[in-house]
């Protein structure tokens, strides 16, 4: 009867598991799996999503995405060659024939490995003192402040490299005055418009907020606007942050951050905040929505704008819609975050040279850049790449919103900034005061930067 | 162990002494003694493969620990008597593997600064600084650079070095000098010039030891490569002092010290990465004395008791109730009901709750929809609390109502049947009889339930995340201690704190072991009045 009643619940959690991983946060089926086969079973289980962990820029902003066991997660070993490349499952079938051609050439061995997104971030920082690292990761700009405050990072001396890639992606991979990799894709979110529901470009966003409410109000649609917060999100935010006057951290003129200017609190940002506690009494925003109603809401037609990244595209093929920025807040330009990925090399590697020599003789080439963009639908950082590929109305409308944009700060001081901000937001869309609540966050931050 | 004695017997034949006992041990038949003997054997060969594998690795500790506990087990199995220890030392020695080494390594991990930007170990620190300052000097030409070797690969190393311009030279050791265009041939993909080979980068690879050494002299300073195929002037800007165990900031020409796991300057500014270094007590005193991480402490230790003993008491109440009706023979289909009762226990906890979650939602949730009404279930001041409350109940209750039933029916009938004789009412004979009764057997199984539910990590992290928050305080309304402390160590980006997790994590280990220990000793107590 009990072994009986055990075999029912494993069958019944399968059948729940295999269900989950259709809806909208495969990663949390982790624990169902027995730790000890996460070697083998993560990095097949991270697959089949549109939304894996790494289209998550910020990645402190999603919780849900680390249940505790991924702890647990080994990588593989590197064995003897010479050259160890860690990859997602999106990048691993690319960069294989592209390693294999350099071992040839070259007289050396190159092995690509698979490892889930998030993991070759965490498992970096474990593997590489104790030589169990790769050569060469790709990870995302803003893992930066982490990585180079664990020392297991080497700059990267591009030169003259650095002229084939767009600024946004240079400055997201310089940190203290260094380069630490090389950028390969551009990736931001921009404002999604659903054509048949509203056929014209809102001009400003005031005018988008009448047009939203309007169709709410006579029942059209049920959700004004669809930006994903549950119950916060700084990340998806920022736009309408930055365009009510707001900023998270001052700009120095080479454009890296400067962690003493803090702008949650400045006038412009308190401005802001008053102004998302009037969307969220309006109805505009609301911090309920996450990734799954965000989605389901516009792919159904049952949201007339949406603010989101070329990750969430796939769920809204039932829709007619165009991508295009942001328009203009209370007057001022909506700024949205910038993020980057690309190749680092770990400061571990025996074979710095080998590393850098393929990074920027092999990697660092047109051919490649545009094969990733096939592959996994992010916009190419080089310049002549991106030209290439800007002819895609999405595309463009992405871009066009990039460029407005500013990188995601990697400076680790961001890390104290994401939880305290969440928090602010959420505090906001339940009614607290928006200048107390971000004055207060404002000091918490300062409080753990300084600290 | 079993049916040893007349088995015994019948190899006693051969046997020169009148003893009937085998010399292994009275373990009885010879294919009692093979198994025991091969089992042995297959130990005894994977820990000495084990210990080689360890002895590579360096791991000393666990090499001494792991041969201790073989000679211990041989000399345990190998004997006929030690009876005791046969059955003490496999539990002992797991206990000791999984239970006390993890406990002493999170108290090694909470005297240390262990955390981002500490992740390393000084020495390890001390290179990468050292390494990470080398950089092209500011007015440095950076030139793209064919490695060349004299007559064979194997040849003396020179470098052929094009400016941005377009010039061309050749870099021996001993000098740089210009080349016409015309001396450049074409060798393959390569380019190289009469009298050398060009090396590709495995061939360099192989060289990669010369090639580090080898630098060129340029009008900037020396010519180094960087990577195989880029080559400019370098300077690195921090040398380490190991005289003074400082390092030396040879552009600004400052001296940094170490102190606390980085090294500073005068200002206090920390050079990055820092080390993993001892720190005594002072994560448990941060805890103990840093106001704003006390107030979260108790606030956050006062909900953590509430949580689990309410979970229990609602949990065990409601089981109880269902078990006492179920308990009545002339209920019918108790068997259906019984099975559906099962649902809950049946499903993963952890899925469970993530549904929950989404029925509890203000805006597009079940309940709110169901009931028409907005109630903020898990964003609300207290609402959150209840919420949980709720899904841990209906989550509990299952294994409290099958426990009940078990024990209830080990309650004599003539018991309740004399007190109903003598004129007790039903509440009566329940509060007198019944559950005295009952507790005795179940007791232990509640402080358990209470201490698992004490670190009960998944339902909060899942249902709410601790939230909602609270300004000012990194620890959430519903944040358990168990779901703080994986706050501060894995959370917060890019500063996660496992030293003062672990002191975190120590604490609540000591908490619980108290309660646990305190009732234990109550329920023994139980027991004797029975």
């Amino acid at each position: 009867m009990r072994a009986h009643r055990r075999l029912l619940a494993v069958a019944v959690s399968f059948a729940l598991v295999g269900a989950a991983c259709g809806s909208d946060d495969d990663s949390t089926t982790t624990p169902a799996t027995d730790p000890a086969a996460d070697t083998t079973e993560a990095p097949v289980e991270e697959a089949p999503e549109e939304e894996a962990p790494e289209e998550e820029a910020p990645e402190e902003e999603a919780p849900e995405e680390e249940a505790p066991e991924e702890e647990e997660y080994v990588p593989p070993a590197r064995g003897d060659a010479d050259l160890v490349i860690w990859a997602d499952d999106t990048r691993t079938p690319v960069l294989a024939p592209i390693a294999a051609a350099f071992s040839e050439e070259e007289g050396v061995e190159v092995v690509v490995l698979e490892v889930p997104f998030d993991n070759i971030r965490t498992s970096l920082n474990t593997a590489a003192p104790v030589g169990e690292g790769p050569d060469i990761i790709i990870g995302a700009h803003d893992w930066l402040g982490e990585l180079v405050s664990n020392g297991v990072v080497l700059p990267v001396d591009l030169g003259a490299t650095a002229d084939l890639y767009s600024d946004v992606a240079i400055e997201a991979f310089s940190f203290d005055g260094a380069t630490y990799g090389l950028p390969y894709a551009v990736e931001n979110i921009a404002l999604i418009r659903n054509t048949d529901l509203v056929p014209e470009a809102p001009a400003t966003f005031e005018e988008l907020e009448e047009i939203a409410l309007g169709l709410v109000a006579d029942g059209t649609v049920d959700i004004p606007l669809a930006i994903q917060q549950a119950p916060g999100d700084p990340f998806h935010n920022y736009p309408l942050f930055t365009g009510a006057g707001g900023y998270v951290f001052g700009q120095n003129p080479d454009g890296s951050y400067d962690p003493t200017d803090l702008g949650i609190d400045s006038p412009g940002g308190l401005e802001a905040a008053e102004k998302f506690g009037e969307w969220a009494a309006s109805g505009l925003l609301n911090s309920d929505i996450d990734y799954g109603v965000m989605t389901s809401s516009f792919g159904e037609g049952r949201a007339p704008f949406a603010i989101t990244g070329p990750w969430a595209l796939g769920e809204f093929s039932d829709v007619n819609f165009v991508v295009e920025p942001v328009p203009s807040v209370n007057g001022g330009t909506p700024q949205v975050f910038v993020g980057v990925q690309g190749f680092m090399i770990s400061s571990f590697s025996e074979n710095p040279e080998l590393a850098t020599t393929f990074l920027l003789d092999f990697l660092n080439s047109e051919e490649l850049q545009l094969e990733l963009f096939e592959a996994g639908g992010r916009p190419p950082a080089m310049t002549s790449a991106f030209e290439q590929v800007a002819d895609d109305p999405i595309i463009q409308g992405f871009g066009l919103a990039g460029q407005q944009g500013a990188p995601l700060p990697a400076i680790p001081e961001m890390g104290a900034v994401w939880g305290a901000w969440t928090d602010a937001y959420e505090q906001v869309f339940a009614g607290a005061d928006p200048t107390a609540t971000f004055e207060g966050a404002a000091a918490s931050i300062r409080s753990s930067i300084g600290g | 162990m079993t049916g040893v004695e007349p088995v015994d017997e019948g190899r006693g034949a051969d046997a020169p002494r009148p003893s009937p006992r085998p010399v292994l041990g009275n373990y009885g038949s010879p294919l009692g003694i093979l198994v025991k003997l091969v089992a042995l054997a297959l130990l005894n060969a994977i820990v000495l493969w084990g210990l080689t594998v360890m002895a590579d690795a360096g791991e000393w500790a666990f090499l001494v620990f792991s041969a201790l506990a073989l000679l211990v087990i041989d000399w345990v199995y190998l004997s006929r008597r030690r009876i005791p220890g046969k059955y003490l030392v496999p539990g002992t020695l797991f206990l000791l593997v999984f239970a006390v080494y993890p406990v002493l390594y999170t108290v090694f991990i909470s005297t240390t600064n262990y955390g981002t930007g500490n992740n390393l170990s000084q020495e390890q620190a001390i290179q990468q600084i050292e390494r990470q300052s080398i950089s092209a000097t500011d007015e440095a030409t950076r030139y793209s650079l064919q490695i060349l070797a004299r007559g064979n690969p194997g040849g003396d190393l020179a470098f052929l070095l094009t400016d941005p311009d377009g010039e061309r030279f050749l870099g021996t050791a001993d000098e740089l000098v210009p080349l016409a265009d015309a001396d450049v041939v074409a060798d393959g993909r390569r380019e190289t010039i009469d009298g050398f080979v060009p090396l590709n980068a495995g061939q360099a690879q192989d060289r990669v030891a010369e090639i580090r050494s080898f630098v060129v002299p340029g009008p900037e300073g020396e010519i180094d490569n960087d990577g195989f195929g880029a080559a400019f002037t370098k300077l690195q800007r921090y040398v380490y002092d190991a005289a003074t165990g400082t390092m030396v900031d040879t552009v600004n020409d400052v001296v940094l010290v170490a102190d606390g796991g980085y090294f500073v300057d005068d200002d206090g500014r920390r050079l990055l990465p820092g080390w993993r270094t001892n720190v005594g007590l002072s994560n448990y005193e941060a805890l103990l004395t840093d106001p704003a991480l006390r107030g979260n402490f108790i606030r956050v230790f006062v909900w953590t008791v509430v949580f689990a003993a309410a979970s229990v008491f609602f949990s065990f109440s409601l089981g109880l109730l269902l078990a006492l009706v179920f308990n009545n023979p002339t209920m019918r289909g108790r068997q259906l009901y019984r099975s559906l009762i099962i649902i809950p226990y049946a499903l993963p906890s952890f899925m469970t709750a993530l549904v929950w979650r989404g029925m509890f939602n203000q805006s597009f949730g079940v309940i709110n929809r169901w009931l028409d009404v907005s109630l903020p279930w898990l964003s609300g001041q207290w609402l959150p609390y209840v919420s949980i409350l709720i899904v841990n109940t209906w989550l509990g209750y299952v294994y409290m109502f099958l426990v009940s039933s078990g024990a209830l029916q080990s309650i004599p009938d003539e018991l309740t049947e004399a007190a109903k004789v003598d004129g007790a009412t039903g509440p009566m004979r329940f509060r007198r009889i019944t559950l005295p009764l009952l507790l005795v057997s179940i007791s232990p199984l509640l402080i358990a339930s209470f201490a698992f539910n004490f670190n009960n990590f998944n339902l909060i992290y899942l249902l709410t995340e601790g939230r909602p928050s609270i300004p000012g305080s990194d620890a959430g309304r519903t944040d358990i201690l168990i779901t703080y402390t994986y706050k501060v160590a894995f959370e917060q980006g890019a500063r996660a704190d496992y030293g003062f997790a672990s002191a975190l994590a120590v604490v609540i280990f000591l908490i619980v072991a108290a309660i646990s220990a305190v009732s234990f000793r109550y329920t023994k107590q139980l027991e004797e009045i029975r």
